[in-house]
């Protein structure tokens, strides 16, 4: 569903990204783990064609991003770190208008109450401006918008970095939910603790490269923080 | 695919858009503003083409109660109720020729006046034309406080030229680098939405709202309080909308050229006011300058000399008639016209052999003049393409009726009635012929001939051409910059 | 501690390139316009000096003839353009420089050079003036607007004020650093200025000159300091640089591009100029009332130049005539500059918040280009016409009238030419200029005190965070 083939990003000197090659098949969840400026984030960008790789090829759905940039768009949902929506507006017009321009239509109202209920957002905050929302809410609507996409893939960078245990917990349950019903989920995270117990697979990335690709099932948590620091010692 | 159609998208994208301004309180704030300077600028325009009308009309009454006025003096003169005085007889050819019996040749208003006043005030639009000399009567200047003329007029093309760029800085300074800063930009493009579709919906949307300011209520108001505008303006004010249109995309190319840079907001608000000072003030004043430079306007000073020397040559040439001593003191008889004959005083055929020989003899030099002229407007025309405020200027200015080369086409119109009027009196004094009753409805009138509306017409257009021209470089550059744009 | 916070500020304005940028282009466009206005002024010196001597010269060369006819052809008077108006052009290109002075009638100048001008000539002139009043508050504002706004964003302004810096010392730090650098700039173009003007002026008025020069300096220091002051104050008044720089440049679009035109069709509604029919009519019938009134008491009659009046006469009749035209010409023409002069002074007045209106007054009455210099002149030339007028009536009086009943047969020649001295004008004193001027420099220095008091109000209120 989400592959990268021999996926490489250089600014200059300076290599971004290192020949990396990755599959996340339907129904897994795919952590990446990493530093500061391990690459995560480029990969993420490179998925969604916001840059352009230096060499090799991300497909979605087996199709090039390059290639087809908004036919690709069509089967993934992206998900980033700060979600920014339009301050003046409400949760659920942003959910309208965001939704309608991944569907190119409309979505009747009962409907986008429909998802807000299911992503759990208050009710009573839904028709208030987006100015006044709290992270978390923010992420909400953004999951929304994901939802009603009904895409195959999910693109998260660090989703529950700044959210409490209680919501990160919430969003653990969703994407757990999604890779179920056959999603594949490529998530950037630091947090150790979500990609054992949420992701099916864990790579650990370093300047650049991917230096260990797991499955979460097989390691225990002792033995994923011991290895993830013997990479970041090294 | 019907999926990745961007034609619904930019219909979403511009309907949010409009949304957004609407609850943006510093666009409530700006539209306000500019509605109040169009409206105080249309009003003041239409109050100054009203006065200028009015202030002709009177001269026209004026004219016309002095004709009648001197009708009926002949009249009485003709009966023997009356004597005629020694400089302001009608029956006297030289009178009549003269500064007693001139009409003035008057240029009107076209019906968009009132949008630009360009440089009404700089060029008379009324002559008082005597047999006398050109160089007499064409520094005829109409009453104005100088530092008026320095100061300018605060109309609508002011406002357009000016305050419109500012307008569409306010709105779009940041738009692209403020979605991008605040983060929203890559929701944005995660989706299947082309930049190039997103980039077109938020400009249709501002350009729609300023354009609706700035085209719709004056042509509205304008319609309302002059209905004549409709008749005789349709053509020029569509042409105007195109010119207004025009210059307004100019100015978002070069924000959407600007934001394609890829710099943050307030860099970019920097590039755009360097921009106006230097497409607005400093280029139009710089191309002044090298126009007059390249093509210097002809010395006046030495005009007033020549025509000193011209004229002094001419009264040695007629010392004698100038000499001679009127006759009418102690025998009055001499004023009247006897059997259509009129014996014309020696002074005063002596003054009109000088008016006619200093007149023949400047011609050259004042034809010289116009051609200067006519060199520089047309090395302006040519080169102001660098500047597209000063092409809106001018181009507005010449569907309003108040540029040069209307003004140029009047100063040919009042050459040619001239001639005319020199025409009927030179052969009257010549031959000591009286202006006999009969002969005042035969004294050439000045009939005022409009431009061609086609010339006009293509003038505008072309106007319009030469701020597309810029206009279409800014977006081929924007396009090439905004396939490298950042979006992170 | 101010000379401390002034030369770090200075430091800073130099490393980030505004300095260079912005001050550099400004540098180069106050150059230009120095080069252009010297050469233009070269030019036209050369010419109106040509002119004026030809002219004289021909007057005296002229052949026999009647006194009047002399009188007709006249002189002219060439206003002889002020030194500095290499630096501000003021009004003369919108009024001419040539008058006429012919018989019976008082003239005004011939000519308008603008006339002569392109299409662009409403853009404006480049002159170092108009470079100073337009563009110098653009270069403070670029200068200075986030002096404050920007601390403040970035968290320093915090840090200083924890310092226990007082806040005025602040503000005469920040606006000490905007006026060195300021100096530093248009230190070359003041220099070159000094010395073109110097050099410029005609023999005998180069002190004049200099106080000149040292008022426009003044000036331009009371306008700019005010704008320094205005910045400072909406940087420290505003939450942030955004903020700052937006007010900052409704400001300068107000003051300097909206203003003058709306001051100026204000205050035509307020004073409102006669049309040329109104004018002409009103003059026309003044004259006559005038001439009716003179002839009736001397003659009898109120048909002028009729049959009642010998052409022995004619002589005396003229110089009646003329004597009684005199006060009425100087009665509507006054009215008209009055009026004239009243419309700039309610614009120099509005300068107190408006600093451009009266700086642009300021800056012409110094330079000497302004209106009440112009009328100055037309005033001497006029004078002068009806000295050639009173030469020539009296010499009829003397010589034709005694010549029975012939009046143009008579031909005077050179000995009455002589006797007219040919026209010396002397521009007006800086103390003249000065005194005319003291509308606008009052507001300029009106204009500072609100713009020092806003600023001091601001400082000593804003926020540290």
């Amino acid at each position: 569903m989400l592959e990268a083939i021999g996926l490489t990003k250089l600014y200059g000197q300076h290599t971004a990204l290192d020949r990396l090659d990755l599959k996340v098949n339907p129904g897994e969840i795919f952590c990446l783990l990493g530093a500061n400026g391990a690459g995560k984030t480029t990969t993420i960008n490179l998925f969604l064609n916001f840059i352009a790789p230096s060499a090799g090829t991300a497909r979605i759905n087996g199709v090039d991003v390059a290639r087809d940039p908004l036919g690709t768009k069509q089967d993934v949902a992206y998900i980033p770190e700060q979600v920014s929506l339009y301050g003046t507006l409400s949760g659920v017009e942003n959910l309208r208008y965001f939704s309608a321009l991944a569907l190119n239509r409309h979505l009747p109202r009962p409907r986008l109450l429909e998802l807000l209920e299911q992503v759990g957002l208050d009710t009573h905050a839904i028709d208030k401006p987006v100015s006044a929302y709290s992270k978390g809410m923010r992420q909400k609507v953004w999951i929304a918008v994901a939802l009603a996409k009904e895409v195959k893939a999910l693109l998260l960078d660090e989703p529950t970095s700044g959210l409490d245990p209680h919501a990160a917990n919430e969003f653990s349950g969703l994407l757990t939910r999604a890779s179920q019903s056959g999603v594949a989920v490529l998530t950037t995270t630091h947090d150790l603790f979500h990609a054992k117990h949420t992701g099916t697979r864990i790579g650990i990335m370093k300047r650049g490269r991917l230096v260990e690709s797991l499955d979460s099932a097989q390691i225990s948590d002792v033995d994923l923080q011991k290895l993830y620091l013997a990479h970041m010692g090294a | 695919m019907i999926k990745n159609s961007q034609a619904i998208r930019l219909r979403m994208v511009m309907a949010n858009e409009l949304r957004l301004l609407l609850t943006d309180r510093c666009f409530w704030i700006v539209s306000l503003l500019f509605m109040l300077l169009i409206g105080y600028a249309l009003s003041n325009g239409m109050r100054q083409a009203a006065h200028r009308t009015e202030a002709q009309a009177a001269i026209v009454k004026d004219d016309a109660a002095r004709r009648a006025q001197q009708a009926l003096k002949l009249q009485r003169i003709v009966d023997g109720s009356e004597r005629p005085g020694p400089f302001d007889n009608p029956a006297d050819p030289t009178h009549m020729g003269g500064g007693y019996g001139a009409h003035h040749a008057i240029m009107p208003a076209a019906p968009l006046a009132p949008i630009a006043l360009g440089q009404d005030d700089l060029f008379p639009s009324q002559f008082k034309v005597t047999y006398n000399s050109k160089v007499s009567f064409i520094s005829d200047n109409d009453i104005e406080n100088p530092w008026h003329l320095l100061s300018g007029h605060f109309d609508l093309a002011f406002v357009v030229v000016y305050l419109l760029p500012f307008l569409i800085f306010a709105l779009s300074y940041n738009l692209l680098s403020g979605e991008r800063e605040s983060g929203t930009l890559r929701l944005l493009l995660s989706q299947p939405l082309a930049l190039a579709t997103l980039l077109c919906g938020k400009i249709a949307t501002r350009a729609g709202a300023l354009l609706a300011m700035a085209l719709l209520v004056p042509v509205m108001t304008l319609l309302l309080a002059r209905p004549e505008t409709a008749a005789g303006g349709a053509a020029a004010a569509l042409c105007w909308a195109a010119t207004v249109g025009a210059y307004a995309l100019f100015w978002f190319a070069l924000v959407l050229a600007v934001n394609a840079l890829g710099k943050s907001s307030s860099t970019n608000a920097m590039i755009l006011i360097v921009a106006w000072v230097v497409l607005v003030l400093v280029v139009p004043s710089l191309l002044n300058l090298a126009v007059t430079a390249a093509v210097p306007a002809p010395s006046r000073a030495e005009l007033a000399t020549r025509t000193r020397v011209v004229t002094a040559e001419a009264m040695a040439r007629n010392n004698k008639l100038l000499s001679t001593d009127y006759e009418h003191v102690g025998k009055p008889g001499v004023l009247l016209p006897e059997q259509g004959k009129l014996r014309i005083a020696g002074r005063l055929r002596g003054m009109y052999k000088i008016e006619r020989e200093v007149d023949d003899l400047m011609q050259p030099e004042l034809d010289r003049f116009d051609l200067q002229q006519a060199r520089r407007q047309a090395l302006v025309s040519r080169f102001s393409v660098l500047s597209p405020a000063a092409v809106a200027s001018e181009g507005m200015s010449a569907l309003a009726g108040t540029g040069q080369r209307r003004h140029a086409w009047f100063m040919a119109q009042v050459a040619n009635y001239h001639a005319q009027w020199k025409r009927f009196f030179f052969p009257r004094v010549d031959a000591d012929r009286a202006i006999g009753i009969d002969d005042f409805g035969r004294i050439p009138k000045f009939v005022w001939q409009e431009e061609r509306a086609q010339e006009v017409r293509r003038q505008g257009w072309l106007a319009v051409m030469q701020l597309l021209a810029p206009s279409a470089l800014l977006l081929l550059f924007a396009a090439w910059r905004l396939r490298r744009y950042s979006v992170v | 501690m101010i000379l401390t916070i002034a030369k770090r500020d200075l430091l800073e304005r130099w490393r980030d390139g505004r300095l260079i940028w912005a001050g550099g282009v400004v540098l180069l466009l106050l150059l230009t316009a120095l080069g252009v206005g010297y050469g233009h002024r070269q030019e036209a010196r050369a010419e109106q000096r040509a002119a004026q001597t030809s002219d004289y010269a021909d007057w005296l060369k002229q052949p026999r003839r009647h006194p009047h006819d002399a009188a007709h052809q006249g002189m002219h008077a060439f206003k002889p353009d002020a030194v500095l108006s290499i630096l501000d052009p003021g009004i003369n290109p919108y009024i001419g420089s040539t008058i006429w002075l012919q018989a019976h009638r008082q003239s005004e100048v011939m000519f308008r050079p603008a006339q002569d001008a392109t299409g662009l000539q409403r853009f404006g002139d480049l002159s170092v003036g108009w470079i100073l009043q337009v563009l110098g508050p653009l270069l403070v504002i670029v200068l200075g607007f986030n002096a404050f706004a920007g601390e403040r964003e970035q968290g320093i302004l915090r840090q200083t004020l924890s310092l226990g810096v007082p806040a005025p010392s602040l503000l005469w730090g920040k606006a000490l650093a905007i006026g060195f650098g300021l100096c530093a700039l248009m230190l070359p173009a003041a220099v070159l200025s000094a010395g073109a003007v110097l050099v410029g002026a005609e023999a005998g008025t180069v002190a004049d000159a200099g106080w000149r020069f040292a008022l426009l300096a003044a000036g331009y220091f009371l306008y700019l300091a005010a704008f320094v002051f205005v910045t400072l104050g909406v940087s420290a008044a505003s939450s942030t640089s955004r903020v700052a720089i937006t007010v900052l440049l409704a400001v300068w679009i107000v003051n300097v591009v909206i203003a003058p035109r709306v001051m100026s069709e204000f205050s035509r509604r307020w004073y409102p100029t006669p049309t040329r029919l109104e004018f002409n009519s009103a003059l026309s019938a003044d004259l006559k009332r005038t001439s009716d009134q003179t002839w009736q008491t001397n003659f009898g009659t109120t048909e002028r130049w009729g049959r009642d009046v010998p052409l022995s006469k004619w002589g005396l009749a003229l110089r009646l005539d003329d004597h009684a035209s005199y006060a009425v010409y100087d009665r509507n023409f006054g009215r008209l500059w009055d009026t004239w002069q009243r419309q700039q002074a309610l614009q120099e007045w509005s300068g107190a918040l408006l600093p451009l209106l009266s700086m642009r007054a300021f800056s012409m009455g110094a330079a000497g280009t302004d209106f009440a210099h112009h009328r100055d002149f037309t005033t001497a030339a006029e004078r002068h016409r009806r000295l050639i007028q009173d030469a020539v009536s009296d010499d009829l009086v003397k010589h034709a009238d005694t010549l029975g009943g012939q009046h143009f047969a008579y031909q005077s020649g050179p000995e009455l030419w002589q006797s007219v001295p040919a026209f010396a004008y002397h521009a007006p004193s800086p103390q003249w200029a000065l005194a005319q001027s003291w509308r606008s420099l009052l507001c300029l220095s009106i204009a500072l005190g609100i713009s020092l008091t806003f600023s001091w109000l601001s400082v000593a209120r804003q926020r540290a965070l």
